[in-house]
C-alpha cells in the first residue's frame, strides 16, 4: 500500500457569524490522499468545498474556527500545533494553497520575485537573495514560465499568466500537498488548458507529492484526479475513484450531479452542478436526518429522522445513505 | 421599500444621528412659538452679558419683601467680593507699601480690611506696577466699601416741593424677595452677544437659517450632480468626456477660491442667505457628479436596463424607471453630506467676512464671525462662540452618522 | 521609463489646463457682474472716500489695469501680461502699497504653516487609521469615535477650542499674530523664538483637523485591504503577519495619497479660516482685511495665488505618486 501523504480524520470547522451563530461548514470530514495521487472534491457552490480547502491548511483566522478532528501530513499531526508553528513549518512548505481568485492573489505593488523572497524567508530566514532567485528561476523555467516574469508586477501579467505564476509560487518550496481551489474557473479555455497541464506536470515531476483539486466542473475532475469525493451541506456523501464516481455513483445526490455528464461530449465542461431542483439546507440548523432528504426523489419518511453515516462498500468506496447498494441500483434502473 | 426603511431605523448609527438632527430641527421649529422675540433685537446695553436670570432691580425693590434669618448670609456676601485671589492681591499691595509680612493675616477678614482701609491710597503707583494694575486696586477698593457694615440700605425719594431727600423705607440685610413675584425677569440662558442680543434666541434662529442654507445648497448641488452624473454615465461618449473634463477641473480648483470670488463679485448688499446658499450649491456638485456617474456606468449594462432598451423605452423612461431607483440611496446619502458641507461652507465664508449681509438674519457663521471680531474667545466670553461651535459640530455629526448608518444598510459589505 | 514619461507628461498637460482655467475664472467671474465692472468695483472700493479726484483716480487705475475700453480678449492678454510681470496693481485698503508686496509678506506665512501641518496631520491620521483597522478592539473603539467627532468639528471650531484652552486658560501660547506684536521681523533669537511660539496653536489646530478625516479614510482603506485576496494567500504561504501588514498598509496608503491630492484644496480652504481665528499674518487674514477694506485687486490676487498653490501642490503629489506606485509605470506601458 502506498504511503499516506495526507490523512484527515473527522475534521470539523465552523464559521461564527456576526450574530454569534455557529455554522458548521465542514462537518466530520475524513479523507486520505496517498503519495502520487490526486483527489477531486465536487459539489454545488455553498456546499462547503472551499471551506474544506481552507480548513485543510490547519491555520484558521476569523470568522473560521477549528472545532475538532485531526490533520496528519506525512505522519505529522498538525492539529495540535501552535498556530505560529503551523505557519512556520507547515504552510507553504508541507501544504500549499492556490486560491479561487488568483486574479487578486498577488500583492499588486510588489514584484513577483520580492513576494517569493518573502515566502522563502518566512521558512528559511537565512536564504540569500541569489539563492532564492536561482530557485525561483529554475522552478519557473521548469514549469514553462519565462524568468522575466519574476521581475514584473502582477498588473503586467495576463490573467492566465498570473494564475500560473501563483501556482509556481505556491510550490516554490516543494510542498507535499497542494490544494487547488477552482484554479481555472475564471480563465479562458486556452489558459485553462495550460493551468491543467501545469498541475499535471507538478505531479509528474514530483515537485508536489499529492494534490486536492476542488471544482464544480465535473469533466475537469474526471480528467485530472484519481479519486473523487462529493460534498453536500458540509458533509462527504460519496467517495470513489474517478471512474466510478462519474459513471456509477451511489448516492442520489452524486447520481443527480453526474447524470448531467454521462454522455461525454465537447462543450460539456460548462455544465454546472445545478441540475437538481431545490436548495441545500441552512447550515445554522442542519436537519437531524439525511441533509439531502428534502431534495431527494427516493426519500422515505425515515430519511428525515435517522442520522446516516458512511457505508463502506469495499476498495475504499463509501457513500452516505440509508439504502443499500442494491436498493440504490434498483432505483436507478427503474429510472432509466 | 418598507423593509429597507425598517432596516434603516434599526441601524443604531442612523438612529442616533436622526435623533440628534430631529431634536435640533424641532427646537428650531417650536422655539419661536414660545419665545416670540425678534432674534436680532438688541436688548442689552453693553456687550456680552453673562448667562443667567436677570431680575429687574426697580421691580425688585418695590416687590414684597420677606425676612429670612440665614446664618451664612454675611459670610457669602463677603466671599462674593473678597475671594482668595483678592486677599492675595491685597497682601501684595500691602507688602509693596511696606507693611511687614507678619502683620498681614489674609484670612482674618476684619483685620485685613482694617489694615487696608488705614493704608490704601489710590494715588500710589509702585515701581513696575502697570496702570491697569493700579486701576484694578482702585476697583477692588471701591467694592470693599461697606462690606462689613451690618446696616441696611436706606431708600429715599426726592420731595417734589422741598427738593430734599426723604427716607421711604429701608432694605435690611435679611430681606429677600421671591423671584416669581417680580414683574420683570428675563432669563438669558446663553447671555447676550456683542451687540446685546439674546444669544439663545439668536442661536436658534441662526440654526434655522443655516439649515435652510444647507438645504438649498445641498438641493442645488445634488440636482446638478445628479443631472450631470446621469448624462455622463448613461449617454457616455463625448458628453461624458466634456462633463468629466469640467468635473475634474472643478475638483482641482479649490471651491473656496470660487466661493470667495463669486461672493465678493455679488457684493454685500445683494448677498442674502439664499444667494449665499445658491452660490455654495453651484460650487459643490463635483463629488455628487462623480459618484452618480460611477453608479450609472455600473448599471448601464445590467440585464434589466438592456431589457428596457430592447422594449423600446425612451431614454427618459429608462433613467426614471431603471436607473434612478437603483442609485436613489447614493443620491440620498450624497444629499445629506451636501447639506452638512453647505452649512460648514457658509460658516467658513462668514468668518472670512463674505457671509450673508449682516442686518437680515443671523446664521451660525455670522454669529461666529461677530464673536471673533469682538474677541469673545480671548475675553473668555464662552457663551458667545462655544454654543455656536457645538451646534455646528452636532449638525454635521448627526448628518454624518445618518450617512454612515444608511451606507451600512445599503452596502452590507461595510458592516463589521 | 516610457511609462513614466507618459504619466508625467499627462499630468503636466492637465496641470497646465487647470492653470489656464484658474486664470480664466479669476478673470471672468468678476466681469460677470451686470453693468460696468470697473464702475462697480470703483464704487465699492471708494466707499467713504470723499474727494471726487480720488475716485476718478481709482477708476482710471482700474480701467488701465483691466483695459476695459479694449475688446475682451485683449483685456485678457493685458491681464495675463500684468500677472506674469508680477504686477497685480495697487492695493486700495493699503494704498499705495502694491498688491504684490502685500502678497510677498503673507504668502510665506501660509506656506510655512499649512503645508507642514497638512502633511504631519496626514501622516499621523494615516498611522492612527491603520492602527485602528489592525488592532480593531479597544483601540478602534477609542480612536474612531474621537476621529469621527473631530472630523465633524469645523476647522475654525478646532482653532477656537485650542485657542481658548491653551492660549487663554492655560496661557501656554500666545493667542494671535505670527510673532510678538511689539517686535520687528529680524533674525535674532528672540524673534525666532517668538515665531515658533506663535506657530504652535495654528499649526496643531490644522494638524488635528487633518488627522480626523485621514484616520477615518485610512481605516476603511486598510479594512478593505485586510480582506483582500492577497492577504489570505500570503498567510497561507506561511508569510508572517508582520510582513503581510506591511503590504496592506503600503497598499492602503496609495489611495490615501491620491486622496490627499484631491482634498488639499478643501484642507487649505479650512486652514485659511483657521488663520483668521489666530490673526495669523498669512493669506487667510489677508482675505479678511481685503474683504473688509473692499480691496478688489488684493482679493483677486489672493484667490489666484491660492489656486496656484493648490494646483501646484496637487501636481507635486501626483508626480510623487507616480514614483511610489509601481502600477503607474506598468499601466501606462500597455
Amino acid at each position: 500500500m502506498a504511503k499516506k501523504i495526507l490523512e484527515v480524520k473527522e475534521l470539523t470547522t465552523k464559521y461564527i457569524t456576526r450574530f454569534k451563530e455557529n455554522v458548521y461548514a465542514v462537518d466530520h470530514v475524513s479523507l486520505t490522499v496517498e503519495e502520487g495521487k490526486s483527489l477531486g472534491i465536487a459539489g454545488e457552490s455553498g456546499c462547503g468545498k472551499s471551506t474544506l480547502a481552507l480548513s485543510l491548511m490547519g491555520y484558521y483566522f476569523p470568522p473560521l474556527y477549528y472545532t475538532s478532528g485531526e490533520i496528519i501530513i506525512d505522519g505529522q499531526n498538525i492539529s495540535g500545533m501552535k498556530p505560529d508553528d503551523v505557519r512556520k513549518s507547515i504552510l507553504g512548505k508541507e501544504i500549499a494553497y492556490i486560491p479561487q481568485a488568483a486574479m487578486n492573489a498577488l500583492n499588486p505593488t510588489q514584484k513577483i520575485i520580492r513576494f517569493i523572497e518573502d515566502v522563502v524567508h518566512a521558512h528559511h530566514p537565512d536564504a540569500t537573495k541569489e539563492e532564492i532567485y536561482d530557485l525561483a528561476r529554475t522552478r519557473f523555467e521548469r514549469l514553462g514560465l519565462p524568468a522575466s516574469v519574476l521581475e514584473k508586477y502582477p498588473v503586467e501579467l495576463s490573467g492566465g499568466m498570473k494564475q500560473r505564476t501563483v501556482i509556481a509560487t505556491s510550490v516554490i518550496l516543494g510542498p507535499k500537498v497542494l490544494i487547488a481551489d477552482e484554479p481555472s474557473s475564471a480563465l479562458d479555455v486556452t489558459s485553462q488548458k495550460k493551468v491543467i497541464k501545469m498541475l499535471r506536470d507538478l505531479m509528474e515531476t514530483e515537485i508536489i507529492k499529492s494534490m486536492i483539486f476542488i471544482t464544480h466542473e465535473l469533466p475537469l475532475l474526471y480528467n485530472v484526479t484519481d479519486d473523487i469525493m462529493v460534498m453536500y451541506a458540509g458533509q462527504i456523501v460519496e467517495k470513489a475513484n474517478a471512474e466510478e464516481a462519474v459513471f456509477d455513483p451511489l448516492h442520489p445526490y452524486a447520481k443527480g450531479l453526474m447524470g448531467a455528464i454521462i454522455v461525454p461530449e465537447e462543450g460539456l465542461r460548462d455544465v454546472k452542478l445545478t441540475a437538481i431542483p431545490g436548495v441545500p439546507p441552512n447550515l445554522k440548523n442542519p436537519p437531524d436526518g439525511c441533509r439531502f432528504a428534502e431534495r431527494c426523489k427516493y426519500a422515505v419518511p425515515q430519511c428525515k429522522v435517522i442520522k446516516v453515516g458512511m457505508t463502506e462498500v469495499g476498495d475504499g468506496r463509501e457513500y452516505r445513505c440509508i439504502f443499500s447498494e442494491e436498493e440504490l441500483r434498483e432505483f436507478y434502473k427503474d429510472a432509466q | 421599500m418598507k423593509h429597507t426603511i425598517r432596516e434603516i431605523f434599526h441601524s443604531p448609527k442612523f438612529l442616533v444621528g436622526f435623533s440628534i438632527f430631529m431634536f435640533i430641527l424641532l427646537v428650531v421649529i417650536f422655539y419661536p412659538l414660545f419665545v416670540t422675540a425678534e432674534p436680532l433685537e438688541i436688548i442689552g446695553k453693553g456687550t456680552f452679558f453673562e448667562p443667567g436670570i436677570y431680575v429687574n432691580v426697580y421691580d425688585g425693590v418695590n416687590s414684597k419683601q420677606y425676612t429670612l434669618n440665614l446664618d451664612d448670609a454675611a459670610e457669602k456676601r463677603i466671599a462674593s467680593k473678597l475671594g482668595d485671589q483678592e486677599r492675595l492681591d491685597m497682601q501684595e499691595w500691602l507688602l509693596s507699601f511696606g507693611i511687614p509680612e507678619e502683620e498681614i493675616d489674609i484670612y482674618d477678614t476684619e483685620k485685613l480690611i482694617e489694615l487696608w482701609e488705614n493704608n490704601y491710597d489710590r494715588s500710589i503707583r509702585f515701581p513696575g506696577m502697570t496702570s491697569a494694575r493700579q486701576k484694578y486696586f482702585g476697583r477692588l477698593n471701591t467694592s470693599l466699601a461697606g462690606l462689613l457694615s451690618t446696616e441696611g440700605i436706606v431708600l429715599a425719594a426726592e420731595n417734589q416741593e422741598t427738593g430734599e431727600l426723604e427716607s421711604t423705607g429701608i432694605i435690611e440685610q435679611t430681606n429677600y424677595l421671591n423671584v416669581g413675584q417680580v414683574a420683570n425677569v428675563r432669563v438669558l440662558p446663553l447671555g447676550t452677544d456683542n451687540f446685546g442680543r439674546d444669544m439663545l434666541t439668536e442661536l436658534v434662529s441662526a440654526t434655522g437659517t443655516s439649515l435652510k442654507i444647507g438645504f438649498i445648497a445641498g438641493s442645488i448641488a445634488t440636482m446638478i450632480g445628479l443631472t450631470l452624473g446621469l448624462l455622463a454615465g448613461y449617454i457616455g461618449g463625448w458628453v461624458d468626456d466634456i462633463i468629466m473634463f469640467f468635473t475634474n477641473l472643478f475638483t482641482v480648483i479649490p471651491s473656496i477660491v470660487l466661493l470667495i470670488l463669486i461672493s465678493y463679485s455679488i457684493g454685500q448688499e445683494q448677498r442674502g442667505a439664499v444667494t449665499v446658499a445658491v452660490v455654495i450649491g453651484f460650487t459643490s456638485w463635483v463629488w455628487t457628479t462623480r459618484a452618480v456617474r460611477a453608479q450609472v456606468i455600473s448599471l448601464r449594462h445590467r440585464d434589466h436596463v438592456n431589457l428596457s432598451k430592447l422594449s423600446g423605452h425612451s431614454v427618459g423612461h429608462i433613467i426614471v424607471h431603471d436607473i434612478l431607483p437603483y442609485i436613489a440611496s447614493y443620491v440620498v446619502m450624497a444629499f445629506i453630506l451636501q447639506i452638512s458641507s453647505g452649512i460648514l461652507a457658509e460658516a467658513g465664508l462668514s468668518i472670512l467676512g463674505l457671509g450673508p449681509k449682516t442686518t437680515d438674519v443671523p446664521t451660525l457663521g455670522l454669529m461666529m464671525n461677530w464673536a471673533m471680531i469682538y474677541s469673545a474667545h480671548i475675553m473668555g466670553k464662552w457663551w458667545a462662540y462655544f454654543p455656536v461651535i457645538v451646534v455646528i459640530a452636532l449638525v454635521s455629526f448627526s448628518m454624518n452618522l445618518m450617512n454612515t448608518g444608511l451606507d451600512q444598510v445599503f452596502n452590507p459589505a461595510l458592516r463589521e | 521609463m516610457k511609462g513614466y514619461v507618459k504619466y508625467f507628461s499627462g499630468k503636466l498637460v492637465w496641470f497646465l489646463i487647470t492653470l489656464v482655467a484658474a486664470f480664466v475664472l479669476n478673470f471672468v467671474l468678476p466681469r460677470l457682474m451686470p453693468g460696468d465692472p470697473v464702475a462697480i468695483i470703483t464704487q465699492r472700493t471708494v466707499q467713504g472716500m470723499a474727494s471726487q479726484a480720488g475716485i476718478q483716480k481709482v477708476y482710471q487705475q482700474y480701467a488701465e489695469l483691466f483695459g476695459t475700453n479694449k475688446p475682451i480678449h485683449e483685456q485678457f492678454i493685458i491681464y495675463i501680461q500684468n500677472i506674469l510681470k508680477g504686477d497685480f496693481g495697487l492695493s486700495f485698503s493699503q494704498y499705495p502699497r502694491p498688491v504684490a508686496d502685500i502678497l510677498k509678506s503673507s504668502i510665506w506665512w501660509t506656506v510655512a504653516l499649512q503645508f507642514p501641518a497638512i502633511i504631519l496631520g496626514w501622516l499621523i491620521g494615516n498611522t492612527l487609521g491603520a492602527l485602528a483597522a489592525y488592532l480593531k478592539k479597544g483601540f478602534d473603539k477609542v480612536i474612531m469615535p474621537v476621529s469621527i467627532f473631530i472630523s465633524n468639528l469645523p476647522a475654525f471650531g478646532m482653532a477656537v477650542v485650542l485657542l481658548v484652552i491653551f492660549g487663554v486658560k492655560l496661557a501656554w501660547f500666545p493667542t494671535s499674530g505670527g510673532y510678538g506684536f511689539d517686535m520687528i521681523p529680524n533674525l535674532s533669537w528672540g524673534f525666532i523664538w517668538s515665531v515658533i511660539v506663535h506657530y504652535q496653536l495654528p499649526f496643531w489646530s490644522i494638524v488635528l483637523i487633518a488627522i480626523g478625516g485621514q484616520a477615518i479614510g485610512m481605516r476603511s482603506m486598510a479594512i478593505y485591504e485586510l480582506n483582500a485576496d492577497y492577504v489570505k494567500y500570503s498567510r497561507f504561504l506561511g508569510i508572517k503577519d508582520r510582513t503581510t501588514i506591511k503590504y496592506v498598509f503600503r497598499n492602503a496608503m496609495l489611495p490615501q495619497i491620491t486622496g490627499l491630492a484631491l482634498s488639499i484644496g478643501t484642507m487649505i480652504g479650512g486652514a485659511l479660516v483657521a488663520e483668521v481665528i489666530f490673526s495669523y499674518p498669512g493669506l487667510g487674514s489677508t482675505i479678511l482685511t481685503a474683504v473688509m477694506g473692499q480691496d478688489y485687486p488684493l482679493i483677486s490676487a489672493v484667490t489666484l495665488i491660492i489656486a496656484l498653490m493648490v494646483l501646484s501642490a496637487t501636481f507635486l503629489i501626483e508626480i510623487l505618486y507616480g514614483f511610489i506606485d509601481p502600477r503607474i509605470k506598468a499601466a501606462q506601458t500597455d
